[in-house]
């Protein structure tokens, strides 16, 4: 319980810091942002005295970002002169489409992964490991964006698979069911990317931990014992083996937002990639820091969620023994 | 040892393939800025070694002929390729100055050995003086990357205390960002506008200085296990200095970490400029680099029809193969 | 064990009331506590001699070695060292101290630098204190291998290439190289099989008459200790319980805890007793 609560103020006084950091760049911002909203006509210049005063630009710094922490709190991330409406809700829709593609990759990557690094870790030694390690080794060390050129070109030559967007440009007329369909067919290629790029990493990972413990003594003692080859397995390493495992897919949690900005940019999945992207380049400061906060949050809760994981595995960081912190 | 020699091999070909890059402008034979309007997206230029005159070592090519659909060989002249050629100049390091190129052909014919693109510029050359962009850009960005981790990590293990306290929870909150969303936010408030050389600093500055939290965890690792170690504390029962305690026994041991953290970062940080300057962030035209001349394939259309502008991501994907088998290498 | 009996001169090393504690760090959950590692110390070594420092684990021997050797500031007390106190000295003042009084660790692989080779483990504290050339250094060192037992050809064989064994004749050479008068020995004999423990017994002993060395011999080897010490002081949660010459501890004991370390059974200390040439 204690580690618990540890962990706790420790992800939140995190938060405090990033939330910080990202109130320093919206103040640091060189010129003043609003001189550059005035010079757009389309925002009247009631709305930007508003907006002045809603932020309060003449209160001490100290009480500027008290106000800012309470705005966000509330959900209110300020305002995009690019889309001239509040970055909230743009995020928001962004953000879930986002996931809705991470996540399935997440999960993919997992129910491949997991399996084939324990299977291969059984094989220890024999020439067919060596292949797969190989192989392996290859497909970590290819960068991201050449996966996803890679497979960008082979989807547009074979028309196999629709490239582009969520949606097509029929959707609105197809049936509840067809709807699904759409999405789904759409999502195949950034999730086969994604799927591509992680695999590799998870493989290697149970790998090399489900490896580490077959070769421990206990192991060998239940082999001594006479305890068969899958019931060892399952009771006896894999529980032991999935620490290092919990962590990385904690990781993984941690990264479902900010890890796919370049497959939805590549692939034009409308998810929160294109959106900051875009941002950036119009210098739309408030919703570039939006989405930075919305991601760190999540990497926050995803690291925090891989400790509660990881305490509910392994029992000596529970007790407080030699692994806890 | 059969690691220590697979180790020395990798280095060889790391250090021949860097160099190739370093010499660019000699083994190019064209250079990178040279835009030629009449052969957008021309084909590799192929080498033919039996002309009119039967067989002959050293091999011709022909000039590109624009046609209805695509190019073909204007075979009513053969164009040999010359050795040692005087070409465009250009400066080796900014510094040695030529205009000797490995090879070439007369014009108007273009010995293009992997191509033209949009602008009828030569891939082969632009995909060699690109690599100088982008291994400089992953090289030095390791450089500021392991050195800002070597001091934080070396003195937050050696201090100790509120010290080490502080710099973790700082790289702590440096591990929580999202580090590509972090980058586009810095980039967001810099002026949009920057020359060549500033993009390229600015860039390598700022990857540089995000990635440093867990090499300098591992770094301060080392440095906490060697501050324990007996041979430290007998040397400072000799009356030795905290400065000859980090120069003669803590420092060393840091290097093989450092080292391993190199060959992983190094194509971790290729590709990381290769992916801004990809998006446009990064080094902008008409500077090459293997990000922005990847930028081309943004285009399906482009993607689809023209196979040796994918040369960059072949590049991209040798670099990183061979660093990845040296980390690896270095890891056991 | 060569003591002088003319030898009423001053003690070479002399400790008063030695005390250093240890606090735990508490936290908002739970409340941190103070552990007496060492408490009101008191014993002192003349030349030639050696003090024997005998306890449980846990009982205190390894803080006091430390405090001795000043690795670590006591919190009260007095540490002669040939007329100074250095209990309390700054670490810039202790400079002249640091060459009277030398330690030889427990397990002699982690004791040395292992990039290091022979030759520049032996020089190393000439060179931290800056005696003598580079020449007259090396010449030194490889005189001290000679004199620990080891061939001076092999000084530029890396120090890990020694055994065990080796290794730690290695580090009592560099013990020696600034010509203490006190040596402090951690548990120096620990881990070592008994052929090669009792070589470098031998050796401490030998070296011991030629310089009139000093030993403060920290061990839970009670047989090693009968052989080599002349006196014991036996600790138990940070306080010497009792004190006095190897054959009274040993054949005599008073404090149960003496009696506990000497073992459970009369009988076995009446063999130890027997194996030492004494009647119970």
């Amino acid at each position: 319980m204690k580690y618990l609560a540890r962990r706790a103020i420790r992800a939140f006084a995190l938060l405090i810091a990033v939330s910080v950091l990202c109130f320093l760049f919206t103040e640091m911002a060189p010129g003043s942002f609003f001189d550059e909203m005035r010079l757009n006509p389309q925002i009247s210049p009631e709305t930007i005295s508003n907006l002045r005063s809603r932020y309060g630009l003449d209160q001490p710094l100290v009480e500027r970002y008290g106000h800012w922490l309470l705005a966000v709190a509330h959900g209110d991330l300020g305002y995009s002169i690019a889309y001239n409406a509040p970055v909230a809700p743009l995020l928001w829709t962004r953000a879930l489409n986002t996931l809705l593609l991470t996540t399935t990759a997440m999960v993919l990557t997992w129910l491949i992964g997991v399996p084939l690094g324990v299977w291969t870790a059984t094989w220890r030694g024999k020439w067919l490991d060596r292949i797969v390690e190989t192989g392996n080794s290859l497909l970590i060390s290819i960068p991201e964006i050449v996966i996803a050129l890679g497979l960008l070109a082979w989807a547009v030559r074979s028309r196999a698979v629709p490239i582009g967007g969520m949606i097509s440009l029929s959707h609105d007329d197809l049936s509840g069911w067809g709807k699904l369909r759409d999405v789904l067919q759409h999502l195949l290629l950034p999730t086969a990317i994604l799927v591509l790029a992680g695999v590799s990493i998870v493989v290697r990972h149970v790998r090399a931990s489900v490896g580490e413990v077959l070769d421990a003594p206990f192991v060998r003692a239940g082999r001594g014992l006479g305890i068969g080859q899958v019931r060892l397995l399952f009771r006896h390493v894999l529980p032991v083996a999935a620490s290092p495992g919990i962590t990385l897919f904690g990781f993984s949690i941690a990264s479902l937002l900010s890890g796919s900005l370049l497959v939805e940019v590549t692939t034009g999945w409308p998810g929160l990639g294109p959106l900051l992207l875009e941002a950036t380049f119009a210098r739309d400061l408030y919703l570039v820091i939006g989405g930075i906060i919305f991601s760190a949050v999540f990497l926050l809760a995803g690291n925090f969620i891989a400790d509660l994981l990881l305490m509910a595995s392994d029992p000596r960081i529970r007790t407080g023994g030699v692994n806890a912190e | 040892m059969r690691n220590k020699r697979r180790i020395r091999y990798l280095l060889v070909a790391l250090a021949v393939s860097h160099l190739v890059v370093v010499f660019a402008g000699f083994i190019a034979p064209c250079d990178a800025k040279q835009q030629d309007r009449s052969l957008p997206y021309a084909p590799p230029t192929r080498m033919h070694f039996v002309g009119a005159s039967g067989f002959h070592f050293r091999p011709f090519v022909f000039a590109s002929l624009a046609d209805a659909d695509g190019y073909r060989e204007d075979r009513t002249r053969e164009y040999p390729v010359h050795f040692f050629v005087k070409g465009s100049s250009y400066a080796v390091f900014g510094m040695i100055k030529s205009d000797v190129h490995l090879f070439g052909v007369d014009a108007p014919a273009r010995f293009m050995l992997l191509g033209a693109d949009a602008f009828g510029r030569d891939e082969f050359s632009r995909l060699l003086w690109g690599g100088q962009i982008s291994l400089a850009a992953g090289l030095l960005a390791t450089l500021i990357t392991l050195t800002t981790a070597a001091v934080i990590g070396t003195v937050s293990g050696f201090h100790g205390g509120w010290v080490d306290e502080a710099l973790m929870g700082v790289s702590e909150l440096f591990l929580s960002l999202p580090w590509l969303y972090f980058l586009l936010g810095v980039r967001a408030f810099l002026p949009l506008h920057v020359s060549p050389t500033g993009t390229f600093f600015l860039l390598i500055g700022v990857i540089g200085l995000i990635g440093w939290a867990r090499p300098a965890r591992l770094v301060r690792g080392v440095v906490l296990s060697a501050r324990n170690r007996n041979y430290v504390s007998a040397a400072r029962g000799f009356g030795a200095s905290d400065l000859y305690l980090l120069r003669t026994h803590i420092l060393p041991a840091t290097f093989s970490v450092l080292l391993t953290q190199a060959a992983m970062l190094v194509p971790l940080y290729v590709a990381a400029e290769a992916t801004l300057s990809f998006f446009g962030l990064g080094v902008s035209e008409p500077v090459p680099s293997w990000g922005n001349m990847l930028a081309a394939l943004q285009h399906y259309s482009v993607l689809v029809s023209y196979d040796w502008l994918l040369a960059p991501a072949a590049a991209l994907v040798v670099t990183s193969v061979m660093y990845g088998m040296l980390a690896d290498a270095l890891d056991s | 064990m060569n003591k002088d009996p003319a030898n009423s001169r001053s003690p070479l090393l002399r400790v008063c009331e030695l005390s250093k504690s240890y606090r735990r760090r508490g936290s908002p959950w739970q409340r941190g506590h103070v552990i007496e590692a060492a408490s009101h110390v008191t014993f002192e070594i003349f030349a030639g001699e050696t003090l024997a420092l005998v306890g449980m684990s846990g009982s205190g021997k390894s803080t006091v070695a430390r405090c001795v050797s000043r690795l670590e500031r006591p919190d009260a007390g007095e540490i002669w060292l040939n007329q100074t106190d250095i209990a309390q000295l700054e670490s810039s003042d202790l400079a002249p101290s640091r060459q009277r009084c030398q330690m030889v660790f427990q397990d002699a692989a982690t004791s040395i630098n292992p990039r290091f080779t022979a030759g520049e483990v032996i020089e190393e504290p000439m060179l931290i204190q800056q005696e003598g050339s580079q020449r007259e250094r090396r010449q030194r060192a490889q005189g001290l291998m000679s004199e620990v037992g080891l061939s001076p050809d092999s000084a530029d064989r890396l120090a890990m290439e020694f055994s065990g064994g080796q290794q730690q004749r290695l580090a009592i050479a560099r013990a020696l190289a600034l010509k203490p008068s006190v040596l402090i020995l951690d548990e120096a004999l620990s881990g070592l099989d008994l052929s090669t423990e009792a070589q470098i017994a031998n050796l401490l002993l030998d070296l011991q008459s030629a310089h009139a060395l000093a030993y403060l011999l920290i061990s839970h080897d009670l047989a090693l200790v009968a052989r080599v010490s002349d006196t014991i002081a036996v600790m138990a949660n940070g306080k010497i319980v009792e004190q006095g010459p190897t054959t009274q501890v040993i054949g005599h004991p008073t404090a149960p805890e003496t009696r506990a370390l000497l073992g459970a059974t009369e009988s076995a200390r009446v063999g130890l007793a027997a194996a030492m040439g004494m009647t119970p």
